[in-house]
């Protein structure tokens, strides 16, 4: 594999090696030493709300079953028999106790325990030959849950979520807490585009400066109040913990006043003001800033923005969005967005907020359709010998002595965490790349095996056979389920 | 077996269990298919191919022009269920809901000069087939089916996109001749391998 020091250098410094958006040795990197220990989002909790039901999501090419078992506990199941290796759940979605293996029909209980082994005693000899007991789907590493949000991560020694979300967590909320019982999702609309998955994470972080030209057409056609799409320069970019986004300015007036004009009903703002922190009040209310678009690195985005619903009125509906950038390869992208709506709000004010998110984004939001059009475009550019000579500045914001053009707001100016500064730059696409980079240069450790049942070389037996058909007796050997090996 | 049409889940249609389709008519078929010489199945197979050829040529305006006031425009996200699981459209979420104000901005932003996606403009060819139809309980709306398949070409060597699905329409006869009322489309994928939906099927 090719050196990439040089690569990891340049980001550092703020220069992108344009090849990095089409690479097939980068994406290899990237599947080992950022995917395989990263947190990476996997589902909500509104998706398996009833005991047995569960949604099957993926980790590249890793198959997770994404269930909450009978006592209610969610768990994130690597979808593969622990017998011959097939998947034992093929549905995408659904309600089950249990999950049967389609081969040989091993079965598994909603909480991973292996319950029924056909022949047991025939084939295995029961217990002495092959532990049934305690034997369970092999769980993802690690699990971690903030606002019902579920990440799972393929390193068992990643930090907890909370640690790793850090202070995004106070944005999170904005999205995902604008009441005590928090959102309810709905979706994901799931389509490939043939992009490289950074660059919309990259985008959803702090891209403002894309808006005014990418996105003209959907102010032409009255989707906005704000006559023009520069409005955002007068918003914020902001990063924070792991993660980063984009803000617009509101004008003048009292909290209510301001989440009133992005659309809220009063009931919806009784129960933010409630739910809400003084400090995650006083961005809206005091310092008049309203979060837009963001990514939590690597690949998860939100987004949140208040169109025009209906013909003839002034009136806007926020809606919000989370989507995930799943990775297929170095130029290929599935996109998995869903809907998300405060479970509290009204059934009208549910669907007029679907109705603004399906005209915006998504497979057929107004928005997403010219986005997508430039990155298919920059990915296929980026495959050429050409893009190898070519280092893209990415220092918008930063003066060539390294100076800010703009200095981050003071603690007077804006009452969030993190770094905050007003108008375009490009400082949270570097903090994701920075990010990137960091885990790029980084080897991973060689993950632990895991043997399913006893394994004769790990219990220092000679391997069995016809020959010497008592050897490998569960008496002879620790007790070794789903035992690790260093 | 009701998992591939509008008619999933217990009878109800899924026009009928969307949050957006409250202004929706809600005519059904009655009886068989009309014969293919049936003068009403000759007007629903002619309407549904010039439509398609609006559609391959991007005359947006016209075919807006073709849609009746109180359309429903419903496009579900197709899911991979058990056998038996009595669904295969995911709850509550669609690719494309829509009423015909949305549909006339969605029209509307082609005509800008900012429509990126369409610029160039994509080759389309709109293939129906399987055309059936069915009289309705009023006597000037009739049901047509069809299966469309979707060959969407952009650049000059870029792989082409396609799409295939069914649709059950509700077509209405008025002065100024057939008008689309309702339009469920069922796409015959989970995961659309398209770069996005800045097309009508």
């Amino acid at each position: 594999m090719t050196d990439q020091t040089s690569v990891i250098q340049d980001v550092q410094r703020g220069m992108i090696p344009a090849h990095i958006y089409n690479d097939k040795e980068i994406f290899e990197l990237e599947k080992e030493r950022l995917f395989g220990r990263s947190w990476l989002f996997v589902a909500h909790e509104s998706e398996v709300p009833e005991a047995g039901d569960y949604v099957v999501r993926r980790v590249l090419e890793d198959s997770f079953i994404i269930s909450r078992d009978e006592k209610g506990e969610i768990r994130a199941l690597f979808n593969m028999c622990l017998h011959r290796g097939m998947q034992v759940c093929r549905a995408e979605m659904g309600n089950a106790s249990h999950f049967r293996c389609p081969y040989h029909g091993w079965s598994y209980r909603n909480d991973g325990r292996i319950v029924g082994l056909p022949f047991h005693k025939e084939a295995y000899g029961g217990e002495e030959g092959f532990k049934k007991k305690g034997q369970t789907l092999l769980p993802a590493p690690s699990l971690g849950i903030y606002n019902g949000l579920i990440f799972i991560s393929l390193d068992p020694d990643a930090e907890p979520l909370e640690d790793f979300l850090g202070d995004f967590k106070f944005y999170m909320d904005y999205y995902t807490k604008q009441s005590a019982d928090g959102i309810e999702l709905r979706g994901p609309q799931r389509w490939r585009v043939k992009a490289n998955w950074k660059i919309g994470a990259e985008n959803f972080a702090g891209d403002m400066y894309h808006t005014p030209q990418t996105h003209t057409s959907v102010v032409e056609i009255g989707l906005f109040r704000e006559p023009k799409a520069e409005k955002r320069k007068d918003g914020t970019t902001y990063w924070a913990g792991n993660g980063g986004g984009t803000t617009y300015k509101l004008p003048e007036g009292s909290l209510e006043d301001r989440l009133r004009y992005v659309g809220y009903p009063d009931e919806m703002i009784g129960r933010m003001k409630e739910q809400w922190t003084q400090q995650q009040l006083d961005v809206v209310g005091k310092d008049g800033f309203m979060v837009s678009a963001a990514s939590l690195f690597p690949n998860m985005s939100f987004v949140h923005n208040w169109p025009r619903v209906e013909e003839g009125s002034d009136e806007v509906l926020p809606f919000i969005s989370i989507r995930m950038w799943q990775p297929i390869s170095e130029n290929e992208t599935e996109v998995l967005s869903w809907f998300a709506v405060d479970k509290n709000a009204s059934e009208e004010y549910k669907a007029l907020s679907y109705k603004a998110y399906l005209m915006c984004f998504g497979s057929g939001g107004m928005f997403e359709q010219d986005d997508v059009e430039n990155w298919v475009s920059l990915t296929n550019t980026a495959a050429g010998s050409m893009a190898r000579r070519l280092l893209l500045n990415g220092r918008m914001g930063l003066l060539e002595d390294g100076q800010n053009v703009v200095e981050p707001l003071t603690a007077k100016e804006y009452s969030g965490p993190g770094s905050t500064r007003i108008g375009y730059s490009e400082y949270n696409q570097r903090e994701l790349l920075f990010r990137w980079a960091d885990h790029l240069e980084r080897p991973v450790q060689a993950a632990a095996q895991l043997h399913v049942g006893i394994d004769p070389v790990q219990a220092g037996a000679v391997a069995g056979g016809d020959a010497a058909p008592s050897v490998g007796s569960a008496a002879t050997v620790p007790a070794a389920m789903m035992s690790q090996e260093a | 077996m009701t998992v591939n049409t509008a008619h999933e889940a217990s009878g109800t249609t899924l026009s009928e269990q969307s949050a957006l389709g409250a202004h929706a008519p809600r005519t059904q078929r009655t009886g068989r298919s009309l014969p293919f010489n049936d003068e009403l199945h000759l007007e629903a197979h002619r309407w549904l191919v010039d439509e398609a050829y609006l559609l391959d040529e991007q005359d947006y305006d016209e075919w807006l022009s073709r849609i009746a006031d109180d359309m429903h425009y419903l496009m579900p996200v197709r899911v991979t269920t058990a056998l038996g699981a009595g669904y295969s459209t995911s709850p509550g979420m669609a690719h494309m809901d829509e009423n015909k104000y949305s549909l006339s901005r969605r029209v509307a932003r082609f005509a800008t000069e900012h429509a990126w996606t369409e610029d160039p403009p994509s080759r389309l060819r709109h293939y129906v087939t399987n055309v059936r139809t069915f009289r309705t309980e009023k006597a000037d709306e009739i049901i047509a089916e069809s299966a469309v398949l979707l060959f969407r070409s952009r650049g000059d060597v870029g792989e082409a996109a396609t799409v295939s699905a069914g649709r059950e329409d509700l077509l209405r006869r008025t002065a100024t001749g057939w008008q689309l009322a309702r339009r469920t489309i069922m796409l015959d994928e989970a995961v659309i391998r398209m770069q996005n939906l800045a097309i009508f099927l």
